[in-house]
């Protein structure tokens, strides 16, 4: 358990020292601020427009900070021979594998926290103050971290097995498809054909669902999600997180690192 | 040559090349814009014509994208309306795409509705469009009673079905958190549709709701048209009054200042005097800027 939280820590120290994460933050607490335009020139939608622009910016920068540091997480430690180094030392790779995902996940939690506090900033400039109901993005933060939790999850799990470019055009496709995974299965019950139908059904069972947790819009109108949605969410993507990490790790432990 | 000065020429030509290539791209943009303000304006519902196509393909951004589309519905109407060719036939489907992303945005249902109610060339002269609008946003938040409240006003002011119009007052007024004036609007416009004091009533709640200035504006004018009416039936029955005391037509307004009728000469919202019109009948002054025919 040390030695993951050490090499969580190292990760986190060496993911904070990368210059794209603060062009990436910066640019996001930017968009947000973007967000007193967009209500200004429209009619009557400040607050909604300034909480949409607001997550949405939170989601998107997060998502590229999950995916472009996700990638060259493991490779860059082969490419500069570090990880030799560390698995010469009392370290199994299973701890490594979890180590680097923590790592990353404690850079996205600070990054994301400091995008909240920037977000909530505008939302307290632009209101002159903030009540109980603004709470409701902050549920719509947390969906976003698990989110990007199980982004950093299939970055980790391509970065194992292939360089960062390919790594990265794998996590984005499965993204979009992991987005779009309601309408998967629809179009499969609407085609009419058994095969089809099982098909999609399947691959809406085995691939991570990023669509359910991209819920923004209720966030916007001040609406909290129910208890139960939030729990099932969440347990779901611990779920899940297990099944990519385990898969990670029974890759890793396979490679040949000579 | 010194070292330096062979290390300084690349950078100075680099200089030169920045501000030449920037003044040159800035000038063709410009020229670019100036032709573009002649090509017909770019329909902005033109590629994608469906609200749920653009959900799913939204990656679960479809507020944000709904933000978008509700500011161009409201850019499109106003520079449509300033145009004054009434021509606002994008108007119901980008109010349709924007509703069909976000079904919660409450105020695209409200405001949308009229701006396709108002009559050309203040709106878009599609009370039946507005109704489907409204309805849509009644099916995805019934129990939010404004809506009710706006689909009564399409049926009373736009279409003048005062019996609809006190349906939807009354279905309205039985949705929670509703008004109770809902319940006495229901009540007045069954017995009195069509009556000046209960377009009041209505056009002074759309004005104390509205956050937008020319939803306000039109509000206000509708008012005054409405004061102006009030004005001018009250000052009928005074000409007719006088008609019986003095045995004969009064020759201007000022007859029955004269006689002790008014107290002043009366003016309308806009400042200007009322004057006898044809008949011998109230009417408005040379340049008064009331619309009459917004107080029906």
């Amino acid at each position: 358990m040390n030695r993951i939280a050490a090499i969580a820590v190292h990760t986190f120290k060496e993911s904070v020292r990368e210059r794209v994460l603060y062009t990436l933050v910066v640019f996001a607490i930017v968009m947000i601020g973007a967000g007193l335009i967009l209500g200004g020139v429209s009619v009557g939608i400040n607050q909604i427009a300034l909480v949409n622009l607001g997550l949405s910016a939170i989601s998107v920068f997060g998502l590229l900070i999950a995916v472009f540091i996700g990638i060259s997480l493991v490779w860059k430690e082969m490419e500069r021979r570090t990880l030799y180094n560390v698995l010469s030392k009392p370290v199994a790779r299973a701890e490594f594998i979890l180590g680097k995902f923590f790592g990353l996940v404690l850079t996205l939690v600070v990054n994301t926290a400091v995008m909240t506090a920037g977000f909530y900033l505008v939302l307290w400039y632009e209101k002159g103050r903030l009540t109980a109901a603004d709470v409701a993005p902050l549920q719509a933060i947390y969906f976003i971290l698990l989110q990007l939790a199980l982004v950093v999850g299939v970055a980790l799990l391509f970065s194992t097995i292939s360089g960062p470019a390919l790594s990265a055009l794998f996590t984005i496709s499965l993204y979009v498809i992991g987005s779009l995974l309601g309408d998967l299965r629809a179009f499969g019950e609407q085609s009419g054909s058994a095969a089809l139908r099982g098909a999609s059904y399947v691959l809406s069972v085995l691939l991570p669902d990023f669509g359910a947790l991209a819920d923004i819009a209720p966030a916007a109108h001040g609406e909290l999600l129910p208890a139960s949605r939030v729990l099932a969410q969440s347990l779901d993507a611990m779920l899940y997180g297990i099944v990519l990490l385990s898969a990670t790790v029974l890759i890793f432990e396979r490679r040949d690192l000579r | 040559m010194s070292a330096e000065m062979i290390q300084a020429k690349p950078r100075r030509i680099a200089a030169v090349a920045f501000v030449a290539a920037l003044a040159a791209s800035i000038a063709l943009r410009t020229s670019l814009d100036r032709k573009a303000t002649k090509q017909p304006a770019f329909s902005p519902v033109e590629y994608v014509t469906s609200g749920k196509t653009l959900r799913q393909l939204s990656f679960g951004y479809q507020g944000l994208l709904a933000d978008f589309y509700w500011t161009r519905a409201v850019q499109y109407f106003g520079r449509q309306k300033l145009t004054g060719t009434g021509d606002f036939q994008e108007l119901g489907p980008l109010l349709r795409i924007t509703t069909e992303l976000d079904p919660h945005l409450l105020i695209a249902y409200r405001f949308g509705a009229i701006f396709l109610a108002e009559e050309p060339p203040s709106g878009a002269g599609q009370p039946d469009a507005a109704l489907a609008l409204i309805r849509r946003g009644i099916a995805a938040n019934p129990s939010y009673w404004r809506l009710w409240q706006d689909l009564g006003f399409i049926y009373y002011w736009n279409l003048k079905d005062y019996a609809r119009a006190a349906s939807a007052f009354e279905a309205g007024s039985r949705q929670p958190g509703a008004d109770v004036w809902m319940k006495t609007l229901a009540a007045s416009v069954a017995a009195q549709g069509g009556e000046l004091e209960t377009s009041r009533q209505l056009w002074s709640e759309v004005f104390s709701q509205a956050s937008n200035e020319s939803i306000r504006r039109s509000a206000q004018e509708h008012l005054a048209a409405i004061k102006a009416a009030e004005d001018i039936g009250h000052l009928d029955q005074l000409l007719s009054e006088f008609v019986r005391r003095e045995g004969r037509p009064a020759s201007s307004v000022g007859d029955l200042v004269r006689e002790g009728m008014l107290p002043g000469w009366p003016v309308d919202p806009s400042g200007v005097r009322y004057e006898l019109g044809s008949g011998g009948k109230a009417a408005l002054g040379a340049g008064s800027k009331v619309d009459l025919h917004l107080a029906r």
